[in-house]
Protein backbone atom coordinates (compact mmCIF):
# COMPACT_ATOMS: atom_id res chain seq x y z
CA UNK A 1 0.00 0.00 0.00
CA UNK A 2 1.09 3.48 -1.08
CA UNK A 3 1.74 6.08 1.85
CA UNK A 4 1.74 9.09 -0.72
CA UNK A 5 -0.05 10.46 -3.78
CA UNK A 6 0.20 13.21 -6.21
CA UNK A 7 -2.09 15.93 -7.23
CA UNK A 8 -1.83 17.78 -9.70
CA UNK A 9 -3.47 20.97 -9.72
CA UNK A 10 -4.02 24.16 -12.20
CA UNK A 11 -3.06 27.26 -11.18
CA UNK A 12 -3.80 30.25 -12.35
CA UNK A 13 -2.60 34.15 -11.03
CA UNK A 14 -4.59 36.23 -12.88
CA UNK A 15 -1.23 39.22 -11.64
CA UNK A 16 1.00 36.72 -13.28
CA UNK A 17 -0.46 33.84 -15.55
CA UNK A 18 -2.16 34.34 -19.13
CA UNK A 19 -3.02 30.94 -18.66
CA UNK A 20 -3.29 28.17 -16.07
CA UNK A 21 -0.36 25.84 -15.54
CA UNK A 22 0.05 22.48 -13.70
CA UNK A 23 1.77 22.37 -10.68
CA UNK A 24 1.82 18.72 -8.89
CA UNK A 25 2.02 18.23 -5.14
CA UNK A 26 3.03 14.91 -3.22
CA UNK A 27 1.39 14.84 -0.07
CA UNK A 28 1.07 11.24 2.37
CA UNK A 29 -2.16 9.19 1.58
CA UNK A 30 -4.51 7.99 4.17
CA UNK A 31 -7.37 6.41 2.99
CA UNK A 32 -9.91 8.56 4.79
CA UNK A 33 -8.43 11.89 3.11
CA UNK A 34 -10.72 13.51 0.92
CA UNK A 35 -9.54 15.73 -1.45
CA UNK A 36 -10.43 18.96 0.01
CA UNK A 37 -8.50 17.84 2.91
CA UNK A 38 -5.63 17.28 0.54
CA UNK A 39 -5.85 20.84 -0.50
CA UNK A 40 -6.19 21.71 3.01
CA UNK A 41 -2.73 20.12 3.43
CA UNK A 42 -1.19 21.99 0.44
CA UNK A 43 -1.94 25.04 1.62
CA UNK A 44 -1.13 24.82 5.22
CA UNK A 45 2.06 22.27 5.02
CA UNK A 46 3.71 23.23 1.12
CA UNK A 47 2.19 26.08 -0.79
CA UNK A 48 0.23 28.74 1.48
CA UNK A 49 -0.32 30.26 -2.37
CA UNK A 50 -3.26 27.64 -3.51
CA UNK A 51 -6.53 29.41 -3.33
CA UNK A 52 -9.40 27.07 -3.27
CA UNK A 53 -13.10 27.03 -1.86
CA UNK A 54 -14.25 25.25 0.91
CA UNK A 55 -16.86 25.57 3.89
CA UNK A 56 -19.11 22.77 5.66
CA UNK A 57 -17.04 20.11 4.54
CA UNK A 58 -19.96 17.83 4.60
CA UNK A 59 -21.80 18.59 0.82
CA UNK A 60 -23.96 20.89 1.93
CA UNK A 61 -22.58 24.52 1.41
CA UNK A 62 -21.63 23.70 -2.21
CA UNK A 63 -18.95 26.09 -2.08
CA UNK A 64 -16.04 23.49 -3.11
CA UNK A 65 -16.87 22.38 -6.34
CA UNK A 66 -13.53 21.56 -8.69
CA UNK A 67 -12.90 19.39 -11.54
CA UNK A 68 -11.09 15.42 -10.59
CA UNK A 69 -9.58 14.04 -13.19
CA UNK A 70 -12.28 16.23 -15.39
CA UNK A 71 -15.19 15.23 -13.52
CA UNK A 72 -17.21 18.05 -11.85
CA UNK A 73 -17.35 16.69 -8.28
CA UNK A 74 -17.46 18.41 -4.74
CA UNK A 75 -13.74 18.03 -3.28
CA UNK A 76 -15.03 17.49 0.28
CA UNK A 77 -17.24 14.22 -0.97
CA UNK A 78 -14.20 12.95 -3.19
CA UNK A 79 -11.34 10.72 -1.87
CA UNK A 80 -7.60 10.05 -2.38
CA UNK A 81 -8.62 6.26 -1.98
CA UNK A 82 -10.60 6.65 -5.21
CA UNK A 83 -7.72 7.59 -6.90
CA UNK A 84 -4.54 5.96 -5.40
CA UNK A 85 -4.66 3.14 -7.70
CA UNK A 86 -3.51 5.43 -10.55
CA UNK A 87 -1.13 6.90 -7.52
CA UNK A 88 -2.25 10.65 -9.19
CA UNK A 89 -5.05 12.76 -9.57
CA UNK A 90 -6.05 16.01 -11.71
CA UNK A 91 -7.40 18.98 -9.78
CA UNK A 92 -8.88 22.14 -11.84
CA UNK A 93 -11.24 24.77 -11.32
CA UNK A 94 -14.91 24.05 -12.53
CA UNK A 95 -15.13 23.89 -16.12
CA UNK A 96 -17.52 26.21 -18.23
CA UNK A 97 -17.04 28.78 -15.93
CA UNK A 98 -13.95 31.76 -15.88
CA UNK A 99 -11.53 30.95 -13.84
CA UNK A 100 -10.42 33.55 -10.85
CA UNK A 101 -7.63 32.28 -9.79
CA UNK A 102 -6.23 28.36 -8.79
CA UNK A 103 -9.16 26.37 -8.30
CA UNK A 104 -11.87 29.30 -7.71
CA UNK A 105 -14.50 30.29 -10.29
CA UNK A 106 -16.52 33.27 -11.30
CA UNK A 107 -20.20 32.15 -10.06
CA UNK A 108 -21.23 35.71 -10.50
CA UNK A 109 -22.91 34.68 -14.00
CA UNK A 110 -24.64 31.92 -12.07
CA UNK A 111 -26.20 33.72 -9.39
CA UNK A 112 -27.55 35.76 -11.76
CA UNK A 113 -29.35 32.96 -13.75
CA UNK A 114 -30.52 31.78 -10.12
CA UNK A 115 -32.43 35.38 -9.58
CA UNK A 116 -33.64 35.81 -13.23
CA UNK A 117 -35.94 33.09 -12.43
CA UNK A 118 -37.44 34.38 -9.68
CA UNK A 119 -36.87 31.75 -7.14
CA UNK A 120 -39.47 32.53 -4.60
CA UNK A 121 -43.02 32.35 -3.73
CA UNK A 122 -45.09 34.69 -5.58
CA UNK A 123 -48.79 35.48 -4.95
CA UNK A 124 -51.71 37.21 -6.93
CA UNK A 125 -52.61 38.36 -3.49
CA UNK A 126 -49.93 38.24 -0.16
CA UNK A 127 -51.34 36.90 2.38
CA UNK A 128 -51.16 38.56 5.78
CA UNK A 129 -49.40 37.11 8.64
CA UNK A 130 -52.37 37.43 10.72
CA UNK A 131 -54.59 34.78 8.56
CA UNK A 132 -51.44 32.65 8.98
CA UNK A 133 -49.37 30.01 7.43
CA UNK A 134 -49.77 28.61 4.03
CA UNK A 135 -50.94 24.67 4.57
CA UNK A 136 -49.29 21.63 2.28
CA UNK A 137 -49.46 18.58 2.42
CA UNK A 138 -46.78 16.00 2.69
CA UNK A 139 -47.75 15.03 -1.08
CA UNK A 140 -47.97 18.23 -2.52
CA UNK A 141 -44.65 18.87 -1.15
CA UNK A 142 -43.14 15.63 -2.77
CA UNK A 143 -44.09 17.13 -6.04
CA UNK A 144 -41.49 19.25 -5.81
CA UNK A 145 -39.00 17.84 -3.34
CA UNK A 146 -36.06 16.71 -4.80
CA UNK A 147 -35.85 19.68 -7.30
CA UNK A 148 -35.46 21.92 -3.57
CA UNK A 149 -32.23 20.25 -2.43
CA UNK A 150 -30.15 22.38 -4.86
CA UNK A 151 -27.03 23.54 -2.70
CA UNK A 152 -26.18 25.99 -5.86
CA UNK A 153 -22.36 24.60 -5.65
CA UNK A 154 -22.30 24.72 -9.96
CA UNK A 155 -21.19 21.37 -10.67
CA UNK A 156 -24.65 20.85 -12.92
CA UNK A 157 -23.34 23.79 -15.07
CA UNK A 158 -19.84 22.29 -15.32
CA UNK A 159 -21.16 19.15 -16.64
CA UNK A 160 -23.14 20.68 -19.20
CA UNK A 161 -22.20 21.29 -22.63
CA UNK A 162 -24.92 23.39 -23.60
CA UNK A 163 -24.24 25.93 -20.70
CA UNK A 164 -20.07 25.68 -21.82
CA UNK A 165 -21.00 26.64 -25.39
CA UNK A 166 -23.15 29.51 -24.05
CA UNK A 167 -23.06 30.80 -20.52
CA UNK A 168 -26.33 33.00 -21.49
CA UNK A 169 -28.44 29.27 -21.08
CA UNK A 170 -30.07 29.50 -17.96
CA UNK A 171 -28.58 26.14 -16.74
CA UNK A 172 -29.61 23.42 -15.15
CA UNK A 173 -29.90 25.07 -11.47
CA UNK A 174 -31.72 27.90 -12.41
CA UNK A 175 -34.31 26.13 -14.33
CA UNK A 176 -34.83 23.02 -11.83
CA UNK A 177 -35.41 26.12 -9.20
CA UNK A 178 -37.76 27.38 -11.56
CA UNK A 179 -39.52 24.17 -11.88
CA UNK A 180 -39.65 24.03 -8.30
CA UNK A 181 -41.18 26.84 -7.96
CA UNK A 182 -43.72 26.39 -10.34
CA UNK A 183 -44.48 22.94 -8.93
CA UNK A 184 -45.01 24.20 -5.18
CA UNK A 185 -48.82 24.50 -4.08
CA UNK A 186 -48.39 27.71 -2.49
CA UNK A 187 -46.81 29.27 -5.78
CA UNK A 188 -49.29 31.34 -8.01
CA UNK A 189 -46.29 33.00 -10.08
CA UNK A 190 -45.70 30.30 -12.82
CA UNK A 191 -46.73 32.30 -15.80
CA UNK A 192 -44.35 35.40 -14.46
CA UNK A 193 -41.50 32.73 -14.68
CA UNK A 194 -42.69 30.91 -18.30
CA UNK A 195 -41.50 34.12 -19.68
CA UNK A 196 -37.53 33.08 -19.16
CA UNK A 197 -38.41 29.08 -19.35
CA UNK A 198 -40.07 29.97 -22.80
CA UNK A 199 -36.98 31.90 -24.54
CA UNK A 200 -34.18 30.00 -26.34
CA UNK A 201 -31.60 30.13 -23.72
CA UNK A 202 -34.81 29.02 -21.19
CA UNK A 203 -35.25 25.24 -21.45
CA UNK A 204 -34.80 25.35 -25.02
CA UNK A 205 -31.16 25.23 -24.93
CA UNK A 206 -30.99 21.56 -22.86
CA UNK A 207 -30.92 19.03 -24.98
CA UNK A 208 -31.33 16.07 -22.27
CA UNK A 209 -27.31 14.95 -22.13
CA UNK A 210 -28.54 14.28 -18.78
CA UNK A 211 -24.78 14.96 -17.14
CA UNK A 212 -25.80 17.46 -14.85
CA UNK A 213 -28.10 14.80 -12.99
CA UNK A 214 -24.87 12.55 -12.80
CA UNK A 215 -23.13 15.05 -11.36
CA UNK A 216 -25.50 16.30 -8.83
CA UNK A 217 -24.25 15.52 -5.12
CA UNK A 218 -28.01 15.97 -3.74
CA UNK A 219 -29.65 13.66 -6.26
CA UNK A 220 -31.95 16.85 -7.83
CA UNK A 221 -31.85 15.42 -10.99
CA UNK A 222 -32.22 19.01 -13.12
CA UNK A 223 -32.01 17.12 -16.20
CA UNK A 224 -35.78 15.84 -15.61
CA UNK A 225 -37.01 19.69 -13.98
CA UNK A 226 -35.70 21.03 -17.52
CA UNK A 227 -37.17 18.31 -19.58
CA UNK A 228 -40.85 18.66 -17.22
CA UNK A 229 -40.05 22.13 -17.68
CA UNK A 230 -40.21 22.05 -21.83
CA UNK A 231 -43.18 20.43 -22.18
CA UNK A 232 -44.70 23.44 -19.73
CA UNK A 233 -43.21 25.54 -21.91
CA UNK A 234 -44.63 23.51 -24.89
CA UNK A 235 -48.40 23.31 -23.60
CA UNK A 236 -47.84 27.55 -22.85
CA UNK A 237 -46.77 27.48 -26.35
CA UNK A 238 -49.79 26.03 -27.30
CA UNK A 239 -52.32 28.03 -25.14
CA UNK A 240 -50.63 31.48 -26.43
CA UNK A 241 -50.93 30.40 -29.81
CA UNK A 242 -55.13 29.77 -29.11
CA UNK A 243 -54.77 33.10 -27.19
CA UNK A 244 -53.58 34.50 -30.68
CA UNK A 245 -55.65 32.93 -32.87
CA UNK A 246 -58.64 34.52 -30.56
CA UNK A 247 -56.89 37.98 -31.20
CA UNK A 248 -55.69 38.46 -27.33
CA UNK A 249 -52.10 39.25 -26.43
CA UNK A 250 -48.99 37.29 -26.03
CA UNK A 251 -49.55 36.21 -22.20
CA UNK B 1 -13.98 39.39 -9.17
CA UNK B 2 -10.57 39.34 -10.67
CA UNK B 3 -9.38 41.78 -12.94
CA UNK B 4 -8.80 39.03 -15.21
CA UNK B 5 -10.12 35.99 -15.01
CA UNK B 6 -9.09 33.31 -17.26
CA UNK B 7 -12.08 32.40 -19.94
CA UNK B 8 -12.55 29.08 -20.38
CA UNK B 9 -13.59 28.41 -24.00
CA UNK B 10 -15.31 24.51 -24.83
CA UNK B 11 -13.60 23.27 -27.64
CA UNK B 12 -15.31 21.86 -30.93
CA UNK B 13 -13.87 18.00 -29.23
CA UNK B 14 -15.42 18.38 -25.83
CA UNK B 15 -17.65 15.67 -26.17
CA UNK B 16 -14.34 13.03 -26.97
CA UNK B 17 -13.41 14.06 -23.27
CA UNK B 18 -15.84 11.72 -20.99
CA UNK B 19 -17.81 8.14 -21.69
CA UNK B 20 -21.05 10.26 -20.54
CA UNK B 21 -20.33 12.78 -23.25
CA UNK B 22 -19.31 10.05 -26.23
CA UNK B 23 -22.57 8.01 -25.48
CA UNK B 24 -24.57 11.19 -25.54
CA UNK B 25 -23.20 12.21 -29.12
CA UNK B 26 -24.02 8.62 -30.01
CA UNK B 27 -27.58 8.42 -28.84
CA UNK B 28 -28.08 11.72 -30.81
CA UNK B 29 -25.85 9.88 -33.91
CA UNK B 30 -28.53 7.95 -34.14
CA UNK B 31 -30.43 9.79 -36.22
CA UNK B 32 -28.22 8.93 -39.20
CA UNK B 33 -29.21 5.64 -39.82
CA UNK B 34 -32.45 6.20 -38.87
CA UNK B 35 -32.68 8.99 -41.47
CA UNK B 36 -31.02 6.68 -44.67
CA UNK B 37 -33.66 4.32 -43.35
CA UNK B 38 -36.35 6.90 -43.99
CA UNK B 39 -35.19 7.33 -47.67
CA UNK B 40 -34.55 3.80 -48.25
CA UNK B 41 -38.34 3.28 -47.29
CA UNK B 42 -39.19 6.23 -49.59
CA UNK B 43 -37.46 4.60 -52.66
CA UNK B 44 -39.25 1.86 -51.73
CA UNK B 45 -42.45 3.32 -52.24
CA UNK B 46 -41.58 5.34 -55.23
CA UNK B 47 -40.69 1.46 -56.82
CA UNK B 48 -43.39 0.82 -55.96
CA UNK B 49 -45.89 3.30 -57.82
CA UNK B 50 -43.74 1.96 -60.76
CA UNK B 51 -45.13 -1.39 -60.85
CA UNK B 52 -44.19 -5.02 -60.27
CA UNK B 53 -41.40 -5.45 -62.15
CA UNK B 54 -39.53 -2.10 -60.80
CA UNK B 55 -40.94 -3.18 -56.89
CA UNK B 56 -38.89 -6.81 -57.76
CA UNK B 57 -35.85 -4.80 -58.70
CA UNK B 58 -36.19 -2.94 -55.37
CA UNK B 59 -36.58 -6.56 -53.01
CA UNK B 60 -33.21 -7.41 -55.43
CA UNK B 61 -31.35 -3.88 -53.85
CA UNK B 62 -32.65 -5.30 -50.77
CA UNK B 63 -30.46 -7.83 -50.92
CA UNK B 64 -27.13 -5.96 -51.82
CA UNK B 65 -24.47 -5.74 -49.24
CA UNK B 66 -24.97 -2.34 -48.86
CA UNK B 67 -28.73 -2.73 -47.75
CA UNK B 68 -28.02 -4.97 -45.44
CA UNK B 69 -25.53 -3.28 -43.89
CA UNK B 70 -27.53 -0.04 -43.52
CA UNK B 71 -30.37 -2.63 -41.72
CA UNK B 72 -27.81 -3.64 -39.31
CA UNK B 73 -26.25 -0.52 -38.53
CA UNK B 74 -30.30 1.09 -38.39
CA UNK B 75 -31.71 -1.94 -36.35
CA UNK B 76 -28.32 -1.21 -33.87
CA UNK B 77 -29.47 2.33 -33.97
CA UNK B 78 -33.02 1.97 -33.47
CA UNK B 79 -32.51 -0.35 -30.11
CA UNK B 80 -29.81 2.03 -28.88
CA UNK B 81 -32.78 5.26 -29.49
CA UNK B 82 -35.05 2.75 -27.93
CA UNK B 83 -33.66 1.87 -24.95
CA UNK B 84 -31.82 5.42 -23.82
CA UNK B 85 -35.35 6.80 -25.47
CA UNK B 86 -37.00 4.72 -22.76
CA UNK B 87 -34.80 5.28 -20.01
CA UNK B 88 -35.88 9.42 -19.93
CA UNK B 89 -39.53 8.61 -19.85
CA UNK B 90 -39.73 8.64 -16.67
CA UNK B 91 -38.39 12.05 -16.18
CA UNK B 92 -40.48 13.80 -18.02
CA UNK B 93 -43.87 11.67 -17.46
CA UNK B 94 -44.28 12.20 -13.75
CA UNK B 95 -47.93 10.87 -12.58
CA UNK B 96 -48.34 12.14 -8.99
CA UNK B 97 -51.30 12.96 -7.90
CA UNK B 98 -53.63 13.21 -4.64
CA UNK B 99 -54.55 9.86 -5.06
CA UNK B 100 -51.74 7.28 -6.45
CA UNK B 101 -47.92 8.28 -7.61
CA UNK B 102 -46.50 5.77 -10.15
CA UNK B 103 -43.42 5.09 -9.90
CA UNK B 104 -40.80 6.00 -12.23
CA UNK B 105 -39.38 2.16 -12.76
CA UNK B 106 -43.04 0.86 -13.39
CA UNK B 107 -43.43 3.74 -16.30
CA UNK B 108 -40.03 2.40 -17.29
CA UNK B 109 -41.26 -1.40 -17.39
CA UNK B 110 -44.74 -0.56 -19.62
CA UNK B 111 -42.82 1.12 -22.13
CA UNK B 112 -40.19 -1.49 -22.25
CA UNK B 113 -42.91 -4.13 -22.38
CA UNK B 114 -44.76 -1.92 -24.64
CA UNK B 115 -42.25 -1.78 -27.46
CA UNK B 116 -41.53 -5.25 -26.86
CA UNK B 117 -44.84 -5.76 -27.77
CA UNK B 118 -45.18 -3.66 -30.71
CA UNK B 119 -42.17 -5.34 -32.11
CA UNK B 120 -43.32 -8.91 -32.15
CA UNK B 121 -46.95 -7.74 -32.95
CA UNK B 122 -45.61 -5.91 -36.11
CA UNK B 123 -43.10 -8.39 -37.44
CA UNK B 124 -46.34 -10.83 -36.68
CA UNK B 125 -48.59 -8.78 -38.60
CA UNK B 126 -46.50 -8.28 -41.48
CA UNK B 127 -45.63 -12.23 -41.49
CA UNK B 128 -49.32 -12.67 -41.84
CA UNK B 129 -50.44 -10.46 -44.42
CA UNK B 130 -47.77 -11.46 -47.08
CA UNK B 131 -48.85 -15.32 -46.52
CA UNK B 132 -52.13 -14.70 -46.98
CA UNK B 133 -51.32 -12.46 -50.18
CA UNK B 134 -49.01 -15.89 -51.23
CA UNK B 135 -52.23 -18.11 -50.53
CA UNK B 136 -54.30 -15.55 -52.22
CA UNK B 137 -56.90 -14.62 -50.07
CA UNK B 138 -57.37 -11.37 -48.90
CA UNK C 1 -38.58 38.88 -24.35
CA UNK C 2 -38.42 36.48 -27.14
CA UNK C 3 -40.46 33.52 -27.07
CA UNK C 4 -38.65 29.97 -28.83
CA UNK C 5 -40.55 28.25 -31.43
CA UNK C 6 -38.61 24.95 -30.42
CA UNK C 7 -41.78 23.99 -28.79
CA UNK C 8 -43.26 22.89 -32.60
CA UNK C 9 -40.15 20.76 -33.50
CA UNK C 10 -39.77 19.24 -30.12
CA UNK C 11 -43.01 17.92 -30.30
CA UNK C 12 -42.73 16.91 -33.69
CA UNK C 13 -38.77 15.42 -32.58
CA UNK C 14 -41.04 13.62 -29.38
CA UNK C 15 -44.03 12.06 -31.13
CA UNK C 16 -41.11 10.91 -33.71
CA UNK C 17 -38.71 9.37 -31.15
CA UNK C 18 -41.94 7.67 -29.44
CA UNK C 19 -43.07 5.86 -33.19
CA UNK C 20 -39.59 5.04 -33.72
CA UNK C 21 -38.85 3.62 -30.33
CA UNK C 22 -41.93 1.34 -30.61
CA UNK C 23 -41.93 0.15 -34.45
CA UNK C 24 -38.74 1.35 -36.04
CA UNK C 25 -37.22 -2.30 -35.06
CA UNK C 26 -39.62 -3.86 -36.00
CA UNK C 27 -39.67 -1.96 -39.11
CA UNK C 28 -36.16 -2.81 -39.89
CA UNK C 29 -36.72 -6.29 -39.36
CA UNK C 30 -39.91 -6.54 -42.47
CA UNK C 31 -38.06 -4.56 -44.83
CA UNK C 32 -34.20 -5.96 -43.80
CA UNK C 33 -35.08 -9.55 -43.24
CA UNK C 34 -38.62 -10.59 -44.23
CA UNK C 35 -39.21 -8.97 -47.36
CA UNK C 36 -35.69 -9.71 -49.32
CA UNK C 37 -34.92 -13.32 -47.33
CA UNK C 38 -38.01 -14.89 -45.63
CA UNK C 39 -40.32 -14.20 -48.32
CA UNK C 40 -37.37 -14.66 -50.96
CA UNK C 41 -39.05 -17.42 -52.79
CA UNK C 42 -42.42 -15.59 -53.51
CA UNK C 43 -41.31 -11.61 -54.95
CA UNK C 44 -44.39 -11.36 -56.74
CA UNK C 45 -46.41 -12.27 -53.78
CA UNK C 46 -44.57 -9.75 -51.83
CA UNK C 47 -45.64 -7.43 -54.53
CA UNK C 48 -48.99 -8.03 -54.28
CA UNK C 49 -49.41 -7.92 -50.71
CA UNK C 50 -47.17 -4.71 -50.02
CA UNK C 51 -49.15 -3.64 -53.38
CA UNK C 52 -52.77 -4.64 -51.27
CA UNK C 53 -51.66 -3.16 -48.24
CA UNK C 54 -51.15 0.06 -48.89
CA UNK C 55 -53.93 0.66 -50.91
CA UNK C 56 -55.63 0.86 -47.52
CA UNK C 57 -55.97 4.62 -46.31
CA UNK C 58 -55.19 3.73 -42.85
CA UNK C 59 -52.13 1.31 -44.06
CA UNK C 60 -51.11 4.55 -45.75
CA UNK C 61 -51.35 6.58 -42.98
CA UNK C 62 -49.90 4.80 -41.01
CA UNK C 63 -46.66 4.77 -43.12
CA UNK C 64 -46.82 8.51 -43.54
CA UNK C 65 -47.01 9.20 -39.98
CA UNK C 66 -43.95 6.76 -39.13
CA UNK C 67 -41.80 8.10 -42.19
CA UNK C 68 -42.82 11.89 -41.28
CA UNK C 69 -42.63 11.80 -37.56
CA UNK C 70 -39.19 9.96 -38.32
CA UNK C 71 -37.76 12.24 -40.35
CA UNK C 72 -38.43 15.30 -38.15
CA UNK C 73 -37.12 13.38 -35.08
CA UNK C 74 -33.91 13.06 -37.36
CA UNK C 75 -33.69 16.26 -38.68
CA UNK C 76 -33.78 17.68 -35.23
CA UNK C 77 -30.83 15.32 -34.02
CA UNK C 78 -28.91 16.45 -36.70
CA UNK C 79 -30.15 20.22 -36.70
CA UNK C 80 -28.64 20.22 -33.02
CA UNK C 81 -25.96 18.09 -33.48
CA UNK C 82 -24.80 20.19 -36.35
CA UNK C 83 -24.58 22.42 -33.22
CA UNK C 84 -22.93 20.17 -30.78
CA UNK C 85 -20.33 19.53 -33.17
CA UNK C 86 -19.40 23.46 -33.38
CA UNK C 87 -20.66 23.28 -36.91
CA UNK C 88 -22.11 26.49 -38.31
CA UNK C 89 -24.06 27.88 -40.79
CA UNK C 90 -26.50 30.66 -41.11
CA UNK C 91 -29.64 29.90 -39.00
CA UNK C 92 -32.20 30.22 -41.81
CA UNK C 93 -30.10 27.75 -44.48
CA UNK C 94 -29.69 25.07 -41.56
CA UNK C 95 -33.40 25.19 -40.54
CA UNK C 96 -34.08 24.98 -43.90
CA UNK C 97 -31.93 21.97 -44.60
CA UNK C 98 -32.95 20.00 -41.28
CA UNK C 99 -36.38 20.78 -41.36
CA UNK C 100 -37.28 21.89 -44.80
CA UNK C 101 -35.59 18.27 -46.13
CA UNK C 102 -38.02 16.74 -43.81
CA UNK C 103 -40.79 18.32 -44.88
CA UNK C 104 -40.16 17.80 -48.54
CA UNK C 105 -39.69 14.21 -47.83
CA UNK C 106 -42.65 14.03 -46.47
CA UNK C 107 -44.65 15.62 -49.16
CA UNK C 108 -43.17 13.65 -51.13
CA UNK C 109 -43.81 9.85 -49.64
CA UNK C 110 -47.39 11.49 -48.92
CA UNK C 111 -47.86 11.96 -52.96
CA UNK C 112 -46.33 8.43 -53.50
CA UNK C 113 -48.90 7.27 -50.77
CA UNK C 114 -51.40 9.09 -52.66
CA UNK C 115 -50.71 7.01 -55.95
CA UNK C 116 -50.70 3.70 -54.43
CA UNK C 117 -54.62 4.85 -53.40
Amino acid sequence: MSDSITLHISRYRPEQDDAPWVQSYEIPYHRDTSVLEALNYIKDHLDPSLSHRWSCRMAICGSCGVMINDEPSLSCKSFLRDYIAAGELHVRAMENFPIERDLVSDLGGFIDHLKTVQPYLMREQDKPTSEGEYLQTPHEMGRYKAFSQCINCGLCYAACPQFGRNPEFLGPAALTLAQRYNLDSRDEGQSQRMAHLNEEEGVWSCTFVGHCSAVCPKDVDPAAAINQGKVASTVNYGLNLLNLIRGKHDG
Amino acid sequence: MTAKPYIQRQPAGWWLKSSAYRRYMLREATALPIFLYCLLLISGLYQLTQGEAAFLDWLQVLRSPWVIALHVVAFAAALFHAWTWIELVPKILVVHTSRFTLSPQLIKRVHQGGALACFVGLIGLAVLLLTRATTGAG
Amino acid sequence: MSRSNEPIVWSLFGAGGMILAFLAPAMIVITGFLLPFYFADRPQDVYRGMSQFLANPFAQLFLLAFIALSLYHAAHRLYHGMHDLHVHGPRIAMLLLFYGGATVLTGICAILLLRLG
